[in-house]
C-alpha cells in the first residue's frame, strides 16, 4: 500500500489549496446563517418592492392590486422576462408578479393562476406568494354564481392577519433553516469542484509525470495493482471532503434536521461528489500540465457555479445560460438541492443525469488513458 | 563461467525519421562493470529504454537473466534497477520519502524497506539531508538521491544512465566509488557515459557506440591493441621547418603525424625502439626541443581511428 500512502501523502502536501476553499466556504456559511436569523426575525413588517403587470384588468385583478399595494411599495416594470430578471437581480424589486389575462378563469379552475419572478437569496420575497395565496384562497371562498365578493375578501383579509402571523411563525422558521440547507449544500458543490480537480489533479500529474512514471514502469509493481491503490486514494479524498461537509452542516445545524428532508441533500451530494470524481479521471487523464489543472479548477468551480445557480437563484438566469448549464452535472445538483420535495423518487432525472455524466466522464477518460498507454 | 545476464541482438529502433539503434548489439556477463561509451546522442539512452521494454523496438531480440523481456516481466523486473539520466523524483517528496517510494514500488515488508531505505541513504551520503526536498538539494546531491532511488531495492543488474553529468568533482568522485562498492556486492553494472576517462577507470569492459551501433567492445587494453596506432610521441620544438616534418615521415614505424599548437603528435605503429629511433632523428638533425614525453594511446584515438571523429569530454 506504498502507492495509496504516498498518494495521500502528496495530497496533503498541497493542503493549503484545500485550507483555503474550504475557509472561504465557512465564511460563505457563516456570513449567510447571520442572515438567515435576520431573516426570520424581521419578516414580519417588512414592506417589499414589487412590480405588478396586470394583463387581466379584472375587478378580481384590481382587487388584488389593491391589497397588494397597501401591504408593499410599488415601482415600475416593463413587460421583458431580461429586464424584469434584470431588476431582481440589481435588487431593485423583490418580486414581480404577471396577472395573465385570463386570471379569473384559472383562479375559479384553481389553476396556477400568478406568475411570480422572485430573489430566492431572499427569503422575505416567499411574503409576497404568501399574500397572493391568501387573496386567491379567500377569493375562491366567496365565489359564487360567476361572482367574487370582493368587499368580503377584503374583510377577511384584514380580519385574517393577526391570525395568519401566529399560525406562519412555524412555517417561515422552517423555511429559514430550510434555505439555510440549499444555501449550505449548494456551495459544497463548488468547494468540491475546486478541491477535487485541483488536488487530485495536481497529485496525478505528480505521479504520472513522465519521469517518475518510468520508473514505476520498470519496476515489479503491477500496474493493476498500482492503479487500484491510485484510485482507492482519490476515493479517500473526497470521501474525507465530503464527510467533511457533512458532519459540519450537522454540528452546525444538528438540532434542525429534522426539519428539512435532509436525505435529499445527503444523497446529493454524494452523487455530485462521483460524479466530479469521475470527471477529475477525465481530466488527469487529459492533461499532466499544472497550470491547465490550476486553471481548469477555478474555471470550473466558479464558472459552473454561476451559470448553475449557485450563487444566483436559476429562476434569474436567462434561458440560454441554463441549456448551456444543463451540460454539467452542476446543473442538476443545484436542481435537486432548490426542489421542495418529499421523497427522492421526484428528483430521479436528475440524480440519474448526474450519474449518467459519471459514466460518461470515466468512459471519455478510459479511451484518453488507453490512448496514452499507446504513445 | 558466469552468466550472461544481457543479451541484445541486433536491436533496430527508428523515431520516425531518425534512426536511434542501427542493429545494435551488447551482452553482459555476471558481475562486470559495462561501459556503453559514445557521444551525445549516439543512442546509449534509447539503448536502456528498449532493454527495458520503456520503448518498444523494431527488429531485434533481448533477453535478460536468459528470459525475453516484455513489460509484464515482473520476475526480471524485480532484479533490475535504472539509474535513469535525468533526476526523476517527486519535487513535493522528501528526501527519504522520495527513496521510501520507489522502494516500495518492490518491497511490500515495512521493516525491511525501512532497513533498505536506510542503507541506501548511508550509501549516498545523504543522512544529513532525509528533510530536504529535490529542489533544495544541490545538482551533485540531487544526483545522488537520483541514485538512491535506483538502487534501494538492491537490484541484481543495475543500468546507470550518465549518472555523473553534471556532478562537481567531489560528488563524481563519491560516486564512482559507490558504483565499484555496488558491483563488489555483487552487482552487474551497465554504465553509460561520455567521459573516457571515466570508461577507463571504472569499466571492466566497455563498448564504444556511435550512430546507433557498436563498433567494438572489450577491455580497455584490448580496444587499445586493435588500433595501429600504439604509441604517441609529443615534441615541442623551439622551430621547426616543415620539410622537417616530411623527412619525420621515414622514420620506421610512424603512421600519423599531427601538428597542435607548439606540439607535435607523432603516432607510431607496434615496433621497437620508437622514442630511441626519434631521439637520434633529432640529435642527426640538431633540432632543439624544449619537452618530449611518451604517451599510450587513448580511448579516444581508438574512437577516432574508428569513426574519424574525435570523442571529447
Ligand atoms: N523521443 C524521441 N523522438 C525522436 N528522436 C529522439 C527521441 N529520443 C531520442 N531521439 C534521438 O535519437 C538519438 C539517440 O538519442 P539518445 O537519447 O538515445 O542518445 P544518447 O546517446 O543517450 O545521448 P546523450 O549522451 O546526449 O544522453 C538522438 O539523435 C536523439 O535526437
Ligand atoms: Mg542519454
Amino acid at each position: 500500500m506504498t502507492v495509496y500512502k504516498y498518494f495521500i501523502k502528496v495530497a496533503l502536501k498541497n493542503k493549503w489549496i484545500i485550507i483555503m476553499y474550504i475557509t472561504i466556504f465557512f465564511v460563505m456559511t457563516l456570513l449567510n446563517s447571520t442572515d438567515a436569523m435576520k431573516r426570520e426575525e424581521s419578516f414580519v413588517e417588512t414592506r417589499l418592492n414589487i412590480g405588478i403587470i396586470d394583463k387581466s384588468m379584472s375587478e378580481l385583478s384590481s382587487g388584488l392590486r389593491e391589497y397588494l399595494e397597501k401591504e408593499n411599495n410599488i415601482v415600475d416594470i416593463l413587460e421583458d422576462e431580461e429586464y424584469i430578471k434584470e431588476q431582481i437581480f440589481l435588487e431593485i424589486a423583490d418580486a414581480v408578479i404577471i396577472i395573465p389575462e385570463d386570471f379569473d378563469q384559472k383562479v375559479v379552475n384553481k389553476k396556477e393562476a400568478i406568475l411570480i419572478y422572485k430573489d430566492d437569496r431572499k427569503p422575505q420575497a416567499l411574503q409576497i406568494e404568501n399574500q397572493v395565496n391568501k387573496f386567491l384562497a379567500f377569493a375562491n371562498i366567496t365565489y359564487k354564481d360567476g361572482r367574487f365578493e370582493l368587499e368580503d375578501v377584503k374583510e377577511a383579509l384584514n380580519e385574517s392577519v393577526e391570525v395568519q402571523l401566529l399560525s406562519s411563525g412555524d412555517s417561515y422558521a422552517r423555511t429559514g433553516v430550510d434555505s439555510w440547507f440549499r444555501f449550505y449544500y449548494k456551495f459544497t458543490g463548488y468547494v468540491i469542484i475546486g478541491v477535487y480537480i485541483a488536488i487530485i489533479g495536481l497529485v496525478m500529474s505528480d505521479f504520472r509525470d513522465k519521469n517518475v512514471d518510468n520508473r514505476r514502469k520498470i519496476s515489479s509493481k503491477r500496474f493493476l495493482d498500482f492503479n487500484k491503490e491510485m484510485y482507492l486514494g482519490q476515493l479517500t479524498l473526497a470521501a474525507a471532503v465530503t464527510a467533511v461537509f457533512i458532519v459540519a452542516s450537522m454540528l452546525i445545524m444538528g438540532k434542525k434536521l429534522g426539519e428539512v428532508y435532509y436525505i435529499k441533500y445527503l444523497v446529493n451530494l454524494i452523487v455530485f461528489s462521483f460524479s466530479i470524481l469521475c470527471l477529475t479521471f477525465l481530466i488527469s487523464n487529459i492533461t499532466r500540465n499544472k497550470y491547465a489543472i490550476t486553471a481548469l479548477s477555478t474555471v470550473l468551480s466558479l464558472g459552473t457555479s454561476f451559470i448553475s445557480g449557485v450563487m444566483v437563484p436559476q429562476e434569474l438566469l436567462g434561458d440560454k445560460v441554463l441549456a448551456i448549464a444543463k451540460f454539467f452535472p452542476m446543473y442538476y445538483f443545484v436542481k435537486i438541492n432548490d426542489s421542495m420535495i418529499k421523497s427522492l423518487l421526484e428528483v430521479r432525472y436528475e440524480l440519474f443525469m448526474q450519474l449518467l455524466f459519471a459514466v460518461v466522464f470515466l468512459l471519455i477518460g478510459l479511451i484518453f488513458s488507453k490512448r496514452a498507454q499507446k504513445a | 563461467m558466469k552468466e550472461m545476464i544481457v543479451k541484445v541482438k541486433n536491436v533496430v529502433k527508428r523515431y520516425s525519421e531518425k534512426l536511434a539503434l542501427d542493429h545494435f548489439n551488447m551482452e553482459v556477463k555476471e558481475g562486470e562493470i559495462l561501459g556503453l561509451l559514445g557521444p551525445n546522442g549516439c543512442g546509449k539512452t534509447t539503448a536502456i529504454n528498449c532493454i527495458l521494454s520503456l520503448l518498444n523496438f523494431d527488429k531485434g531480440e533481448i533477453q535478460l537473466f536468459g528470459q525475453k523481456m516484455t513489460p509484464n516481466s515482473y520476475d526480471i523486473k524485480r532484479q533490475i534497477g535504472l539509474v535513469p539520466q535525468e533526476v526523476s523524483v517527486f519535487e513535493n517528496l522528501t528526501v527519504r520519502e522520495n527513496i521510501d517510494y520507489f522502494c516500495g514500488l518492490y518491497v511490500d515488508d515495512k521493516n525491511t524497506r525501512r532497513r533498505y531505505v536506510d542503507e541506501a541513504i548511508e550509501f549516498v551520503g545523504l543522512k544529513d539531508y532525509v528533510k530536504y526536498y529535490p529542489k533544495k538539494l544541490s545538482g551533485g546531491l540531487k544526483r545522488r538521491l537520483n541514485i538512491a532511488c535506483g538502487i534501494v531495492h538492491k537490484p541484481k543488474l543495475i543500468f546507470l544512465d550518465e549518472p555523473t553529468v553534471a556532478v562537481d568533482a567531489q560528488s563524481r568522485n563519491f560516486i564512482l566509488e559507490g558504483i565499484r562498492k555496488l558491483n563488489q556486492e555483487g552487482s552487474t553494472i551497465i554504465y553509460t557515459t561520455h567521459y573516457l576517462e571515466e570508461a577507463e577507470m571504472l569499466c571492466s569492459r566497455i563498448i564504444i557506440m556511435d550512430n546507433g551501433k557498436d563498433l567494438v567492445s572489450g577491455t580497455t587494453e584490448e580496444l587499445k591493441a586493435m588500433i595501429t596506432t600504439s604509441e604517441k610521441i609529443v615534441v615541442s620544438f623551439l622551430s621547426l621547418e616543415d620539410e622537417m616534418i616530411d623527412s619525420m615521415h621515414k622514420i620506421p614505424h610512424v603512421v600519423d603525424i599531427e601538428k597542435k599548437g607548439e606540439d607535435l603528435i607523432i603516432k607510431f605503429e607496434n615496433g621497437n625502439n620508437n622514442l630511441s629511433n626519434l631521439i637520434s632523428f633529432i640529435t642527426e638533425h640538431k633540432l632543439t626541443y624544449r619537452k618530449l614525453y611518451s604517451q599510450l594511446p587513448t580511448l579516444n584515438d581508438v574512437f577516432l581511428e574508428l569513426t574519424g571523429r574525435e570523442l571529447r569530454d
